[in-house]
Parts: structure tokens; sequence; C-alpha cells
């Protein structure tokens, strides 16, 4: 689909890249287009191996594509067909790396200054803006450390400062938080969201973490393999998934061994434990089918209830803030887990599966 | 990680490519100079020289060269049969027992790398000849002298006890990368620490061992220094001695013989260089625990503790306390000889005779020169072609990488001798050609620039430059362990921000690496200091060097000359180590 050029801040089109040539070359991105519009925050999800750490890095220009096209703007910076390639320095993007990659010999004043030093600043002009980008990070205080000298999370508010001194169109981010710990995550997950949209930067970040990839983008591109399985907003990724793949990464799930009775469009009667169900179909409808409801939709309940089975309860498990119940029926081919609030007493209870929440694949 | 660079790159990349033009040309232009020189039948500066097979005939058919190479291959097996086995045992005890007194052993162990084999040689004769110092105290003692210090057996036994470090170096990197469980395991099931050694320790290290084996092999292939002092008396030849000899047996220089000499030698020592590289990359797959490993704690050594310290002490002894007292104890007495007492002659007379002649003295500070100045310029050109290899994984690093084994496969005799063909004949070949066109630039260039590349020949330069090719692959070592240190995304964060490659090695790496450079600064000083072998040939007023001297003044059979420089020499290379240990510089790769 076209898109209007003028107001996207990033292009990408039909994107491959190899890693090695000739006889060894393997097949990283097969064919890869995406969008990235002002003011927007998009994540690239994906297992590992999926390639989006390849993408990031191609259009930052560390990595050399075989075919396709990149643009900034209106900029075109890697063009196959043309033999066109900008070098990394040339394209005026922010990196964040992973690692921080901070430098060890500059202080943090000097880290942050060294792209305004590049774009040839004036001294004075160059101490204005570092303090004010630090200022911003809440890291005043900081200028005149090493990076060994700060803790974690400090050091990858440097890490950003630095990328985005220079005002970059773009700010391109390598799986910002899974450096950080547990308790750590959740707070800057929160500080990150909102300080992109505090500054109203286009942001492009690679992550593994689908919570994280929910909490903080506008918009989720999914990899599998080198492809994009589905593009959507996080609640239309998390909602309606268009493939099994995208419906097991982006949450948990129960799988049931069901039969497929009948299809009317989008309504399936399943078969299931001697039971009729109704659920949903999705997805292309090709192949084996596949039968899934999200945990949290899994209603428990005593008493018989619309669109449910009957399971004996097998065991509870405390997580703090609810508990996790395992159903499985007497040979072991039927399991389910919920969510339930209270600890369950042993006995056999009704799981409602809601129809539009049943999904086929 | 990396994809290969598309066409559409910015130009050429000029400084890559004079650097690496100007490494190969020094790396290949001597070793043409050698093969083309053994298919002639006269040295290349004759005008009626031709091409043919005459030089490789003579030597052939020479006994002396069929004794030698024999000579040189007995030297080499029995040196690794000796060095293999002990270096592995030295590792094991130091790395992995709780041997008693680590702390002051483990900066002697390398003493005998860094001394000059001149020196030691030179140390075994005023010891241990016949009229040694310790000696004649045995002879007081037992009534007798034990041992033949000229005979082949001992060369090689000294060979292979020299040679020792080498062995251990390597060994002991390995063994450091060991778990400590399967010895734990083994004692656990019953075994002395002995059995555990030789069962278990040893074998898991083989790839370690057998790279060292091939090490030490081509070293004693190469040795020359040992056997110029030890094996005259006698007679012992190797190739390298052979080769030195060359000019004395037919009383002219006889270039062509030399080079075919040459030839063979480097068509054995070059595809063990090839082959030890190959070692050398199985050996790093076969690492059994990286990272956080379990704390080894050292196994008990029980009552073979005080037999192993002993032991240690006793190679210790030998190897380096003999020597160098010899050495010392000769450089300040008058003479020496049955009879004398050492009170009565003690003296300072030959340093002052070293002050009174300013061959000497221009000698010793030309090495200290070559040694602090020559070694940080050789350490920049290694740089430099390190810097042309750094994060570009192309055909051009590839053939550098190879490249810069090839010095290694060349002695040091030999890269002198090529050297020194070198400028004897570019400039000829440079004026043929000039002189042939009819050009006024040419002539003028004929006149000026020609007698200028001539005179090079016997300044500094042409010695530095032989000697930062000899020592390319152990100086390139060096400095890609430093680099090593450096992540690739501190580089890759500083072109994200707008730094191009270039502004990013000058950035980035450099201020990164210079810690690194420091100290290959100082261990390319003290190899500088030890050589002595290179400078041979190139030996001329204004190019003496203290190790070219030794060789010259032994031959000439001024012992006291020879003592008092050798003491001063030994005296650099110490306060070199002394400053190494001080600045925990790592003294080995």
């Amino acid at each position: 689909m076209k898109r209007d050029i003028m107001t996207n801040e990033l292009t990408v089109d039909d994107l491959h890249l190899d890693y090695g040539t000739g006889a060894h070359a393997n097949p990283i991105l097969k064919g890869v287009s995406m969008h990235l519009q002002k003011g927007e925050v998009v994540a690239l999800l994906g297992p590992s191996g999926s390639g989006k750490t390849t993408l990031l890095r191609a259009v930052a220009g560390l990595e050399s594509p075989k075919s396709g096209t990149i643009a900034i703007g209106e900029r075109k910076v890697f063009d196959g067909e043309a033999g066109l390639e900008m070098p990394a320095e040339q394209r005026n993007l922010g990196l964040v790396f992973q690692s921080y990659a901070l430098w060890p010999h500059k202080t943090v004043f000097d880290n942050v200054a060294y792209g305004l030093k590049l774009r040839k600043l004036g001294a004075a002009e160059i101490k204005d803006k570092v303090a004010e980008v630090l200022k911003n990070l809440g890291l005043g205080h900081l200028a005149e450390r090493y990076p060994h000298q700060l803790s974690g999370g400090q050091q990858q508010r440097v890490a950003i400062a630095r990328a985005l001194v220079y005002n970059p169109p773009v700010i391109l981010l390598d799986e910002p938080l899974s450096n950080l710990d547990a308790k750590l995550r959740e707070e800057a997950r929160a500080f990150l969201r909102e300080l992109i949209v505090r500054m109203g930067l286009s942001a492009l970040m690679v992550t593994h973490d689908q919570a994280e990839a929910m909490a903080i983008s506008d918009r989720i591109l999914l990899l599998n393999n080198g492809k994009i399985e589905q593009q959507g907003t996080p609640q239309s990724m998390y909602e309606t998934p268009d493939t099994l793949f995208v419906a097991e990464f982006m949450g948990s799930n129960n799988r049931l061994p069901a039969q497929v009775v009948q299809r009317h469009g989008p309504q399936v009667e399943l078969e299931v434990g001697g039971r009729r169900l109704r659920a949903m179909a999705r997805g292309t409808g090709e192949g084996q089918a596949t039968t899934i409801i999200r945990v949290e939709e899994v209603k428990v309940s005593a008493e018989p209830a619309d669109n449910a089975i009957e399971l004996p309860l097998l065991t509870c498990m405390y997580l703090g803030d609810r508990y996790e119940c395992l159903f499985k029926n007497a040979n072991g081919d039927i399991s389910l887990r919920a969510y339930t609030r209270h600890r369950l007493e042993s006995g056999n209870y009704w799981l409602q599966l809601p129809a539009d929440k049943l999904w086929v694949f | 990680m990396h994809t290969t660079a598309h066409a559409g790159r910015p130009g050429v990349n000029w400084p890559r490519g004079v650097v690496v033009a100007l490494a190969a040309t020094t790396i290949f232009l001597p070793l043409f100079l050698i093969f083309y020189q053994s298919f002639l039948n006269a040295p290349f500066f004759m005008p009626n020289k031709e091409l043919g097979l005459e030089a490789y005939q003579f030597i052939f058919d020479d006994p002396d060269f069929a004794l030698a190479f024999k000579n040189a291959f007995l030297l080499a097996a029995g040196l690794t049969v000796i060095a293999v086995p002990l270096g592995g045992m030295l590792a094991f005890l130091m790395i992995r027992t709780d041997l008693p007194g680590k702390g002051f052993i483990a900066p002697m162990l390398l003493v005998p790398i860094f001394v000059s084999p001149m020196v030691m040689g030179f140390g075994y004769v005023v010891a241990m000849g016949p009229v040694g110092f310790y000696t004649l105290w045995f002879k007081d003692i037992i009534g007798f002298i034990p041992w033949n210090i000229y005979s082949f057996a001992s060369i090689v036994v000294i060979a292979g006890l020299t040679h020792v470090p080498h062995v251990y170096l390597y060994a002991s990197s390995a063994l450091k990368s060991l778990g400590s469980d399967v010895e734990e395991a083994a004692r656990v099931t019953g075994a002395s620490p002995l059995r555990v050694m030789f069962n278990v320790s040893l074998p898991m290290v083989t790839p370690a061992l057998a790279y060292a084996a091939v090490l030490v092999f081509f070293l004693g292939f190469e040795v020359f220094g040992l056997v110029l002092v030890l094996g005259d008396p006698e007679g012992h030849m190797v190739l390298s001695t052979y080769l030195y000899k060359l000019t004395n047996k037919l009383g002219t220089p006889s270039y062509h013989l030399m080079a075919a000499v040459a030839v063979c030698l480097v068509m054995v020592t070059l595809p063990l260089v090839m082959l030890q590289r190959w070692l050398l990359k199985s050996a790093n797959k076969f690492v059994s625990i990286k990272g956080k490993g379990a704390r080894s704690k050292p196994m008990p050594l029980g009552r073979w503790k005080w037999l192993a310290f002993g032991l240690i002490f006793a190679w210790l002894m030998f190897t380096i306390v003999m020597p160098m007292s010899g050495i010392a104890l000769r450089s300040f007495v008058q003479y020496w000889g049955e009879g004398v007492k050492l009170a009565d002659v003690l003296t300072l007379q030959h340093f002052r005779e070293i002050l009174d002649q300013p061959a000497l003295l221009r000698g010793i500070l030309n090495t200290l020169l070559i040694g602090v100045i020559g070694g940080g310029c050789a350490v920049i050109c290694y740089c430099a072609i390190a810097l042309a290899m750094h994060r570009k994984p192309d055909m051009v690093t590839r053939f550098l990488d190879y490249s810069v084994l090839v010095p290694r496969a060349i002695p040091g005799l030999l890269a002198g001798l090529s050297f020194l063909w070198v400028f004897l004949f570019v400039p000829s070949w440079l004026d043929g050609m000039l002189k042939g066109m009819d050009n006024g630039a040419a002539l003028w260039l004929s006149e000026h620039a020609i007698p200028a590349l001539r005179a090079m020949r016997s300044t500094i330069f042409a010695l530095w430059l032989a000697y930062s090719v000899v020592w390319l692959a152990y100086g390139m070592r060096l400095i890609s362990t430093a680099l090593l240190q450096v992540g690739p995304e501190l580089e890759e964060a500083a072109r994200a921000v707008g730094a191009s490659r270039g502004r990013a090695t000058r950035d980035v790496t450099l201020p990164l690496i210079r810690y690194g450079l420091l100290g290959a600064w100082l261990m390319v000083f003290l190899i500088f200091e030890r050589e002595y072998s290179t400078g041979v040939y190139l030996l001329s007023p204004g190019t003496e060097v203290i190790g070219a001297m030794l060789v010259s003044l032994w031959a000439t059979g001024s012992t006291d000359l020879v003592a008092a420089l050798s003491f001063i020499n030994v005296a650099l290379v110490g306060t070199g180590l002394g400053i190494a240990l001080r600045f925990g510089v790592k003294l080995h790769n």
C-alpha cells in the first residue's frame, strides 16, 4: 500500500538482507516493508532470530542489505537497484544500543557532546544543548562523571541523551529495557514512553518482550523468520490476531484438542470432550485447525454455564495478585488454565469459554 | 555478524591501501630476492650472472650441508622432546598445584625468552666450560669434570632447557582455563598428583602442547647463537651456522650459495608456521571453561611438594643462575683459569675498555635507541597494519593475516641478509631503469635519489626495518590482543552519531588501546634488545648493535669484551623486565 511519503519519517520497502554471500548466504530479512510517521513509536517485536535487530541496524546503516529501499524523510539512504548506500555516519539518526556502548574514556558530557562536535557547533552552543538534554533526562548533576561511575539506569539515560542531542528525525532503540532488572524495567518503561511523547519524537524500538512493546508503542510490527507476520496497534494485535503465531506470541493461551464439526462463515462449531462449543474462526483457515483461548478469558463457575466444559481441578498456584488454577480431565488430554481471585476447593468446575474469544486458526 | 560491503561505497580507502602495499612490499621483496638469488649462479650484482641450478648442486654435493641439515633436525627434535614434557609439567605445577614459592618463581620463568641466545651460549662457556667458574669449583670438590659442554648432546640439552619457557607459556594459559572438577574426580578415585598430571591434566591440553611442540621445533631448526658459541670447538654445525660460515668456506661472498641454503631452510620452516597457525585455530575450540568457571582449588602435592620445588629450583639454577652469574663474574675479573683466586682478580677494567672504544659505545647507544625509538616506531607500524585489518573481514585482511606469518619462517640471520640484498639490489635495479629512460627527471633522480637509497644500507634505518619485519608476527599479536578488548559497539555508536570510520578509529579505538600500545612498546623493546642475528649482515660503522657485535667479537676471541657487553645487555633486558613487572604488563599473549 502506497503511503504518503511526505508525512513519513522513515520508509522501508521490500528489504532483503543476507548474512554471508554466495553458497553460504543466510537470508535474514525476506522482504520487509514498513513506515514510521512523525511522532509515532513503532515496536519491532519477534522471537530471537526473527531479524528485528538486523532490520534496525540496516536502517542505521550498520548492516548492508541486498535489495530494497530505505528512505529517511525524503532522502533515500539505501537503494539496492541504484547501488546507493549512504554510510551510517551520514544518516543523522539516533541509535541507542542494547549495551548502551558509552565510551569509557569520555565523561558523560563528552559522550553526549561528541555528536555536536562532529557537526562543528561552537563550544558555547554545545555546552547549552548538552546541559539542556541532560536536564531533560534528569542527569544534570552527572555531567563530569565517567560511565563506570553510573548505575545501569543512569547509563541508559546517557545513551538516550547522546542519541537525542542533535535532534535526529528518528531515534532507534535496540532492546532498551532488557539490560535492566525487573523492578527497574517497569519504571523505565513509563519513563521512556513519557519522554518520547513529551519530546514529540519518532521512535523505532526493537524488543522481544510483548508486554514492553504493548506498553510503550503506538504500533507493533511482529516479525517472524524475516517477514512481517502482522502489524497494527497493540490492541488490534492482542485482541484480533490474524495468525496462530501472532496469537501465541502476544499472550498466554490455552490449547484445546477440538474437532471442527461445521463452519458458517466466521462461526465454527467444535466438539471437544464430548461437548459442543461455538467458536470464532480467525486466520486463513488453511491447514490443520488449532483451537486456542487466552487464559484470562476462561471463566470458572461451580454451576453449569453456556459454552462451557466440565473439568476436575488439579491444582491452584498462588501468584500474589491472583491464583492460576489448572484443570485436567481424567485421561489427561484436555487441560485448561484459568485465573481466579480465590483458592478453589477440589472438585469439578464448569469452565466457560466465550464464543468470540474461543479462536480457531 | 558483518555483511559484505556493498558496491557504492564512496571511493577507495587510500590510507589502508598505502599501509597494505608497504607491508606487502617489506614482507615479500626480501623473500623474493632470496629465491631469485638462489637461482642465479653468481651474486646478483655481478654482470655475468645467469639463471641456473648450480647453487643448489653445489650445496647438495657438499657433505657438510647434509651433515648440517641432519644436525639441525636432530637438534630441533631433541629440543622438542626435552622442552615439551618439561614445559607441560612446569605449567601443571605452577598453575594447578600448591607449589611453594610460586611468587618468586613466576617472574624468573620467562627470563630465558628475553635473554639473547648468544649471551646464553657465552654464559654457559664461562660458567661450565672446561675452565668455567662452576667447572673449576666442582673439580675442587669432586676431582673431575662430569660434563662436556661442547658435545652435541650438551648443546641439545641446553637448547631444550632454555626453550622450556616457550612451552610453559602456552601450556599454562591452556591449563588456566581448565576446570578443577576433572582433576578432583581423578583424585577421588585414588590417583596421586603425578598420575593426575599425566592421565588427566596434560592430555586435556593436548592442542596447546601440540602447538607449542611445533613452535619449539621450528625455533630449534633456526637456532643460531647457541650453536655458534658451543658448536665451534668440536665442529658441530647446524644449517644456520653452515650458512654463516659459507663465506669463510669459499673466501668470497657466495650469495647464491647462501640463498640456496636459505631456501632449503625456509622450505622447512614455512609449512611449520602454517601448521602452527592451523593448530592454534583448533586449540581455541578446545577451551573447556570460559568466564565464570568454578573457582578451582589448587591441588595439594603432599609429599611431592619439596621434590617438585627442588626440581624447578634445579632447572632455574641451570638455565638462569649459572650462565648469568658466569657472565657477571667473567665481566668483573681480569683473567680466569685454573688455580686463579677469585678475590685477586676482580676489576672494572673491561668496562673501562668499552668506554674507550667508540664503536662499542656507539653499539650500546644504538641498541638503546633501536629498542626505545625503533621499538616505538615499530609499534606504530604494527598498529597501522592491525587497524587495516580491524573490523574489515575481506580478502585484504585474509591476505595480511597470512602475510604477517611469513617473516616468522625466516630466521633473523636470513632476514638481515635479505635486507642487505634489498638495499643492494633495489638501488642498482632502479638505477639501471632510470638510466635507460631518456628523461631529464630520470637522470636527476639517478644522480641524487639513487645514492641516497644506496647510503640507506649503512644507516640504522635498514637495521630497524629488518628488525620490524622479523618480529612482525609477534608485534601484531600484541596489538590485536589489545584491539580485541574494544567492543564493536563502541565504534558503531561513534558512527551512528556521525563520525566517519577514520574519525571513529581516532576518537574511540586508539584512546582505548593506549595502554595496550604502551605494553606492546615495552615488549618490543625487550625483544629488540635480545636480537642478535638480524644485525650480523647489516653490521657496518654506524649500525653496530650489541647483539651483532657479540657475534663478531666472539669470532675474534675477545672474551673480556664479550663478557662485559653481555653483562650490559642483560642489565638492559633486566631493567626492561623490571619495568614490565612493576606496571603489570602481561609478559605473554
